[in-house]
């Protein structure tokens, strides 16, 4: 019973909210000096996170899991802090100033559990494709590039394009879309994003097909820590003396 | 246009005599800022150049509001204004970016993301500069005042987070990227997060939260200053 009441009385308190986070700048500020300096973090944004780690030596990493570590604890920490929180206060008259801060905490959640997400089961490959060429996706669907339309401005720069796809599965066309700049085309859970284009000799794009289990919770995560925040600002801001 | 420039350097220094000057160096500089935005058909952000002149602005826009509730103004005034000549000095010394943007630049999530940065770099420069106030007249209403500045950044950097992972996953597929940059802002937003954290208790309110105000604004300037011109990352200049 005693262990319990001191575990509580760990998470529950703002001192090891404190101290959690200076750990993680600290682990944080160690990665920010080795990550330029070591070869292996070259292909840590191609692979899903938890697979690279397996993979890269602890020699580099150890920062990566000492993070990884220090989140775990400090998402326990603030989901038991907010639960608290709201079962203490919620006869209280500022009802609104209580709950927003939670609210910027189920956010934080939201967003932890949309890296760990990406982290176990995100996908990325790349493909070079011409007009009227097909390609192949993981999930089976072929796409096949129509049109590659480029914009060159007087200067000689790229100033806009967009490249029309159709998805087919087998022989039947399911669905046409376009690509533009910061306008990928979603389908089944897969998006394709323009990552080059040229226009001579032949006109050519290479595509990359990503697969992003976090995202939708990121947005959700964001939205949250968006509301909780402006709502929090405006309440504190009002009440504050000077 | 760059006559524009020099003019608010120069009611800048004149508002360390007169507050009041205050007000017209700002206008000259949103006037640059404007007839550049002009001639160039978008909102002048990209490279040193715009940025530094952007944050210098930023600094004074924001720091006014903060005088209205000062007893002793000009005490505040001043640093701001030199701050602010100085980042229009070395603006100037910057190459400006006059080409046109690439493609994947152009959109409103670009123009949200770096204003809210900035202007919340410029609230957090605005907090280092009430810290060090504090720390010399020992004035409770600057380290309140201070306390105001971090949590309106701290919002206003929060919001730039999340729009520039909105427009990343738009671009480029992934809300997020292992670079040094994206490490650097993380730690700055820990950072703001382990203030306002620190501040809720009792015995942090005062000198120890100002002097972390100080620091925040430290690693402020590394990540925008430091990180992107040292570093490699998409956020290089």
């Amino acid at each position: 019973m005693k262990l319990l009441k001191n575990f509580l009385d760990f998470f529950l308190s703002l001192r090891t909210a404190i101290w959690l986070l200076l750990g993680l700048i600290l682990m944080l500020f160690f990665g920010a000096v080795i990550m330029p300096s070591r070869e292996e973090f070259s292909t840590i944004n191609s692979t899903p996170l938890l697979g690279w780690l397996k993979d890269s030596p602890l020699g580099a990493t150890w920062w990566l899991w000492g993070s990884i570590t220090l989140l775990s604890l400090l998402a326990a920490n603030t989901l038991l802090c907010s639960v608290e929180s709201l079962l203490k206060k919620r006869q209280h008259r500022a009802w609104l100033l209580i709950i927003s801060p939670q609210i910027i905490h189920i956010g934080f959640l939201f967003i932890l559990l949309a890296h760990f997400l990406s982290s176990a089961g995100s996908f990325k490959n790349n493909a070079v494709a011409y007009e009227g060429s097909a390609f192949l996706l993981p999930n089976n669907l072929t796409v096949k590039v129509n049109d590659i339309n480029i914009n060159i401005n007087s200067s000689g720069y790229i100033s806009d394009w967009a490249v029309n796809i159709e998805y087919f599965s087998g022989n039947e066309k399911i669905k046409e879309d376009s690509l533009g700049p910061n306008s990928p085309s979603f389908y089944k859970g897969l998006g394709i994003y323009l990552k080059d284009i040229q226009p001579y000799p032949l006109k050519a794009v290479l595509l990359e097909v990503t697969k992003e289990p976090g995202a939708a919770w990121a947005l959700v995560g964001g939205i949250l820590f968006m509301l909780g925040t402006i709502t929090l600002l405006i309440l504190k801001i009002k009440r504050e003396p000077y | 246009m760059i006559i524009l420039a020099f003019l608010s350097i120069v009611f800048y220094l004149l508002s360390l005599y007169r507050g009041f000057f205050i007000y017209p160096g700002v206008l000259m500089q949103a006037a640059y800022m404007l007839m550049r935005g002009i001639q160039l058909e978008r909102l002048p952000l990209v490279g040193p150049h715009d940025t530094l002149f952007f944050l210098s602005s930023s600094l004074v826009a924001f720091a006014i509001p903060f005088t209205f509730s000062m007893k002793n103004k000009k005490q505040f005034i001043s640093p701001v204004s030199v701050i602010a000549s100085a980042l229009v000095v070395f603006s100037l010394f910057a190459k400006a970016h006059n080409r046109p943007l690439p493609p994947v630049l152009k959109t409103y999530w670009f123009e949200l993301h770096v204003s809210l940065s900035f202007f919340s770099y410029a609230l957090f420069g605005i907090a280092a500069i009430l810290g060090f106030l504090f720390l010399r007249y020992k004035e409770q209403e600057t380290e309140a005042l201070q306390y105001k500045a971090v949590l309106i950044g701290y919002c206003m950097f929060s919001l730039s987070m999340i729009f520039g992972g909105i427009w990343a996953y738009l671009a480029w597929g992934t809300y997020w990227l292992w670079t040094p940059k994206e490490l650097w802002t993380t730690i700055l937003w820990i950072f703001y997060s382990l203030y306002l954290h620190a501040r809720l208790k009792k015995e942090w309110v005062g000198k120890p939260s100002v002097i972390l105000g100080i620091i925040g604004f430290g690693i402020t300037l590394f990540t925008y200053l430091g990180v992107s011109l040292l570093m490699k990352s998409s956020h290089t200049f």
